[in-house]
């Protein structure tokens, strides 16, 4: 029965494959409207300079050039500047200063998209280098170069913020028996989503409605926000419809709103015909939010068996040119403070302070809900130093640590109240699994040998699903999310929810909630989304919130559903409600099973034949509030092998015990893991994005920023433990990043554990074979 | 990026540095000229084709003699911009008399590139500029001591 229906636990095939296996999915670029123009973009090949003048006649001249636009033409429409997600704001088109490296500059609106690149060719631009700040601790020293002159400010600070109890901390420090200290960075890396972003916008001047098709993760609050930037042109939300198509990868590169999006409208809105733009690679890696940048100084204190005690952390926040992140306003550096992560600290302050440099944009998430991977890779790779200071096992020192299970709900030290957990029994599946013991014998024997082995663990605690409105919101819309339940009279199902699938297969697992608590055939279910005419309000689909919040929704819309579904039921069976029981999908009289009704008699039922005094109908809608954030954690071991010649770190095994709480479909929680293990990987040993000291971006291309293939990735081996989540409807808690968040610290502290006999502490990710080769060659163990 | 070098011209003194600062004799060499235009003796502006690697673009450079010290010394500032990239060169040279028939030019240039080129060309861009500096030199070299036709 359970098969049949596809509930929730089932693996059900995803419903969307059948189009993107076909190479049939529906993406922004196969959105062809009649008479559409091309929009390209001008940008600056300097990262900090005045702009003395703009000649734009060489491009006018070209035959299908139709308008170039610059940032002086945007002023009489006041969208020169647009509000970022973080109460700052950023350039549309610069006036008279451009601020990093690919800023926009001018654009080109032609009738072919050819022409319109031949258009952006030709534009000159006379431009007087300016000083150049890419480092923000330089940023935030006295008599840097300033990057917002706009700002009344005077310094390229932004903001300081900070949670704990700073003079408790100190004493603890003072007072401890051993005190661990490490830097670390953390690197710019960018989401490089295989769809790079983009827009038709398309405006009906009769009607005065714009209709905006766009690679949004977020398409309501996209619609909220076209209509508060650009209500003094007369456009209206109502007006208004925003539609994500289908989207090739997200991962929070596409909350938020780039210049070329606003352009794009403003020339339709202008123009009245179709605009379409759709960036290319290069100016994706370049111009796009960027994820991490944190200079983090990290300190934990203990006693000397083991037992920590207290934290402190210090973090400076490289945010580029504008604070553009997509945090919820009350963090502007996210939920960083999950850092004391899967140990009962008694003491912990955290600070972090924002600098502007001359760099892109950014600071959003990239699978990391909201900073959690800068704290979590903070914490594990913290505890491995206090492994190695106080000569313990890392596995031993972890489980004497552990929040125990029966703490929860435990209340950490920096405020969170987290739902679920039993950390022990996740470390305990994994060390089982991969043999630890085992491993460990081996690597003492092969470093006799001189061969050099690592195994890495950790144990991560991640924060998702916001968030309670009490504390979360975006541009002060709540962060709430639906859902919206139609039952037709045949009995099949149209879901409508507020979240926005980007390849998370949304039209299946959604589907398989609404099949478990209505017992319909997840066959018989269709899920639509990313329509902004039609789906429920919601914040959209970004930090692992999908199934926590929206997926909330859905089971009490639902459950509303089954609620009217009784009465009906009821009286078909001519009993009384409280004789009605839910049992194996069905309605039956209590303890008289063959008297029953299928949801599909009821729906029916709702529509020919429903009692007198009873809205006709099947439908219902949530708009779901969740109580608390939801805590997924996992532990994960990496072995790794080094070689002596080339220092190439080679992962031999990998495995990840992942809790999720419930799970809805077991495939696609697998492959959200593997996903998201590979977007691990990728940083802790390969991608990186630096700049030179002019601000030249290094690894604006797929040669230079390094993405793992198939060639790099390891067999991942997956396992579980399942901890449902006391508070969501459905206990589950999320997994669309709790491999990328946990991933890097495993494989990262893998590598030390191979190099610690070296007195190695420490190797800042990515951990490149030149790193590795000069640490061998430094301690003369190299081949 | 600081390029520098030595060249020994078979010609006299005076030849050279009419050459080196005559905009339309000194562009000859360099390479693939698409246009030129001399605003007045001490400002021209030429536009170029060049790549690294395999990112080519065309250049329209504003040249400036900022110090013309006849027959001696001169500097130049040259800035340009081709689609998503910009160069400075700020060069330097000095012309020595080995005696009537030979001149010793001394010459540095300092070179900022901005934007895609950098990006993309970075580690090509030595390789590319002491490829094409030898093919100007020997340039001017050749022009330079060829026999002058009246």
């Amino acid at each position: 029965m359970a098969i049949a229906i596809g509930g929730i636990g089932q693996s059900v095939k995803r419903k969307e494959d059948a189009r993107f296996i076909r190479g049939r999915g529906n993406y922004v670029d196969d959105v062809k409207l009649p008479g559409m123009l091309y929009l390209d973009i001008a940008r600056s090949p300097y990262a900090h300079a005045r702009i003395k003048s703009i000649d734009t006649s060489k491009a006018l001249a070209i035959p299908g050039v139709l308008a170039v636009i610059t940032g002086k033409d945007l002023v009489p429409l006041k969208l020169e500047w647009m509000p970022t997600l973080m109460s700052d704001r950023q350039m549309v088109l610069p006036t008279d200063t451009v601020l990093y490296q690919a800023q926009e500059v001018a654009a080109v609106v032609a009738t072919e998209r050819y022409i319109a690149a031949d258009g952006v060719a030709a534009i000159e631009v006379d431009y007087e280098p300016l000083p150049v700040v890419v480092d923000p601790i330089k940023a935030l020293q006295p008599g840097a170069t300033l990057v917002r002159e706009d700002r009344e400010q005077k310094d390229n600070h932004i903001w300081h913020w900070e949670v704990g109890d700073k003079a408790g901390t100190d004493k603890a420090f003072a007072d401890a028996e051993v005190v661990v200290k490490q830097d670390l960075y953390i690197p710019r890396i960018h989401v490089s989503s295989i769809e790079t972003c983009g827009i038709v916008a398309s405006f009906d001047k009769i009607e005065g409605k714009l209709t905006v098709y766009m690679t949004t993760q977020a398409p309501h609050a996209i619609r909220t926000v076209i209509a508060l930037v650009a209500g003094h042109l007369g456009l209206a939300e109502h007006k208004i419809r925003v539609i994500s198509p289908d989207i090739g990868g997200g991962f929070g590169g596409k909350v938020p709103v780039y210049p070329g999006y606003v352009l794009a409208i403003g020339a339709s809105v202008l123009t009245g015909v179709p605009v379409k733009w759709i960036e290319d690679r290069a100016e994706n890696i370049q111009a796009d939010s960027f994820a991490r940048d944190y200079h983090i100084s990290a300190e934990l204190a203990a006693k000397k068996d083991g037992t920590m005690q207290a934290l402190r952390v210090k973090t400076i926040a490289d945010h580029g040119a504008f604070d553009a992140a997509a945090n919820p306003s009350k963090y502007p550096a996210g939920l960083f403070h999950i850092i004391t992560g899967s140990y009962p600290f008694q003491k912990s302050f955290v600070e972090v302070d924002g600098a502007y440099t001359n760099k892109p944009p950014g600071g959003i998430a990239y699978r990391c809900s909201f900073r959690v991977t800068e704290a979590a890779f903070t914490i594990e790779r913290l505890v491995d130093v206090l492994a190695l200071e106080i000569k313990k096992d890392p596995a031993e020192l972890r489980m004497q640590n552990f929040i125990p299970p029966t703490a929860f709900p435990y209340k950490s030290v920096l405020g969170w109240e987290y739902d679920s957990g039993d950390y022990g029994r996740a470390l305990k599946l994994a060390m089982d699994t991969i043999g630890y013991a085992e491993l460990r014998k081996e690597q003492a024997e092969k470093r006799k040998r001189g061969e050099l082995m690592g195994i890495g663990i950790s144990s991560f605690t991640e924060i998702v699903g916001a968030g309670p409105s009490k504390d979360f919101d975006i541009l002060g819309i709540k962060m709430f999310d639906s859902a919206e339940i139609r039952v037709h009279p045949t009995g099949k199902v149209m879901v409508r929810i507020g979240v926005k699938s980007q390849g998370q297969g949304h039209e299946t697992t959604f589907g398989q909630i609404v099949a478990e608590e209505l017992g319909i055939p997840v066959a018989d279910i269709a899920v639509e989304e990313g329509d902004t005419d039609t789906a429920p309000y919601g914040l959209g689909t970004y930090a692992s919130r999908s199934t926590p919040v929206a997926g909330g929704a859905t089971a009490i819309a639902a459950r509303k559903i089954r609620e009217k579904a009784k009465l009906i039921a009821a009286h078909l069976l001519e009993a009384n409600p409280d004789d009605i029981e839910w049992k194996d999908y069905k309605f039956q009289v209590k303890g008289v099973p063959t008297k029953s009704k299928t949801m599909q008699e009821i729906a029916f039922a709702a529509y020919t034949n429903h009692p007198q005094g009873m809205e006709a109908g099947l439908e219902a809608v949530d708009y779901y509030d969740p109580p608390n954030l939801t805590f997924p954690f996992g532990s994960y071991i990496c072995v790794v092998d080094i070689d002596r010649g080339t220092g190439v770190v080679k992962i031999r095994r990998f495995v990840a015990v992942d809790d999720c709480g419930t799970i809805i479909n077991p495939m696609i929680v697998e492959g959200q893991i593997h996903g998201g293990l590979t977007m691990g990987l990728a940083p802790a040993l390969y991608e990186e994005i630096n700049y030179d000291k002019d601000g030249n971006i290094q690894g604006s291309n797929f040669m230079d920023y390094l993405l793992p293939t198939a060639m790099e990735t390891p067999n991942w081996e997956t396992a579980k433990t399942t901890t449902p989540s006391p508070h969501h409807p459905i206990g589950a808690k999320g997994v669309g990043e709790s491999a990328t968040v946990g991933a890097p610290a495993a494989i990262a502290n893998a590598v030390v554990d191979a190099l610690a006999h070296l007195g190695v502490r420490h190797i800042d990710i990515p951990i490149t074979p030149w790193k590795v080769q000069k640490i061998l060659k430094d301690n003369g163990v190299a081949e | 990026m600081r390029f520098e070098g030595k060249l020994d011209i078979d010609a006299p003194r005076d030849r050279v540095w009419s050459f080196l600062t005559d905009p339309a004799q000194v562009t000859t060499c360099a390479p693939d000229v698409q246009s030129l235009e001399v605003t007045d003796p001490r400002h021209f502006k030429v536009v170029v084709r060049a790549g690294v690697g395999p990112i080519k673009g065309t250049f329209s450079m504003n040249v400036e003699f900022t110090e013309l010290q006849e027959p001696g010394h001169a500097s130049v500032v040259a800035r340009g911009q081709a689609p998503g990239s910009a160069v400075e060169m700020v060069s330097n040279m000095d012309l020595a008399e080995f005696d009537e028939t030979h001149t010793l030019m001394e010459w540095s240039s300092e070179v900022t590139v901005s934007g895609m080129i950098q990006q993309v060309g970075a580690r090509l861009m030595q390789g590319a500029a002491d490829k094409i500096t030898q093919q100007v030199f020997a340039c001017i070299k050749a022009k330079l001591e060829a026999p002058v036709t009246a």
